[in-house]
């Protein structure tokens, strides 16, 4: 067999490693097998904190449309089904079902009782000191679908 | 909901809270635990495959991560490696202007492919001198 060799450039493929969807769902596991429920919470706090501190400094300055519109880039680029109510008081966003929980079903792996959490305190954190709440109004296990509300105090 | 595109830095922000936990061993704990249970798609592909496995697996993982590299394979002298040229992990880490990534986050390459691929038969090694420039060579040879 001849010698193998290939070279690739970042520019030549798009950035989508689905993957990191099963190995994102292993680290919440671990945490919680490890640590207990609330150590899920404070680990999503404390990356939601680092993470989103540009989009929770966007909110502070320009409001509810900086949520809006870092989901639809996010819903994008994984090819969600959704659809949005927007408002400057309030957001409302319809997720029809999760693109993480499809594909890390979809391969044969358990999702963690708390993957919802990546949604719940992810969003509470993001909203902290800001003029905005947040709330959950659904979820579903099964395809990770919600429905989520953002709304001025 | 978190895209996968943004996953490399709850994966940093992983190990420093795991650390600040339980210490440094936890997070080694850590990575032999996603090793052992996520990557089992590497160790299947090298049993069926041989050496070749990690070049089926390679091909995917690093063109879904974008990555810049350059990847060989010799399966006559049973020698496989990729050069890094830019880690799209590394340097993801290294752009984010308000994150600072943990300190020994290529270590985590280290510990995973390492257990999964010594006890198939191979010598697994990662030159990480550079990785500050998000850049890396990682070997894998038949032990002989």
């Amino acid at each position: 067999m001849p010698k193998q060799s290939l070279t690739q450039k970042a520019s030549d493929n798009p950035y989508f490693h689905k993957d990191f969807h099963i190995a994102f769902n292993y680290g919440i596991e671990y945490i919680h097998k490890k640590f207990g429920e609330e150590a899920v919470r404070e680990y999503l706090i404390q990356f939601a904190r680092s993470l989103y501190a540009p989009l929770m400094k966007a909110i502070k300055e320009t409001g509810l449309v900086a949520i809006k519109d870092h989901y639809e880039r996010i819903y994008k680029i994984e090819g969600a089904d959704f659809d949005m109510d927007y408002s400057e008081d309030e957001l409302i966003i319809r997720l029809s079902s999760s693109p993480a929980v499809m594909y890390i079903k979809s391969n044969g792996y358990v999702v963690s009782q708390l993957f919802s959490e990546t949604v719940d305190a992810v969003n509470k954190t993001i909203c902290e000191s800001s003029q905005y709440e947040f709330e959950m109004l659904e979820y579903k296990e099964e395809n990770g679908a919600y429905i989520l509300r953002f709304y001025k105090k | 909901m978190i895209s996968c595109t943004e996953f490399i830095p709850a994966y940093s922000e992983l190990f420093k809270f795991i650390e600040r936990k339980e210490g440094k061993a936890a997070v080694v704990d850590y990575w032999n635990y996603l090793s052992d249970n996520f990557l089992t798609n590497l160790k299947d592909l090298v049993v069926e495959n041989g050496i070749r496995g990690c070049w089926i697996y390679w091909e995917k993982t690093l063109k879904e991560e974008a990555a810049d590299f350059t990847m060989e394979l010799d399966e006559e002298a049973e020698e496989f490696s990729i050069t890094m040229h830019y880690c799209p992990s590394k340097g993801r880490l290294l752009e984010y202007e308000h994150i600072d990534p943990y300190p020994d986050y290529c270590e985590h390459c280290d510990v995973l492919y390492k257990r999964v691929l010594e006890p198939l038969g191979y010598i697994y090694k990662l030159d990480r001198s550079q990785t500050d420039r998000a850049r890396c060579r990682l070997t894998v040879k038949t032990k002989k």
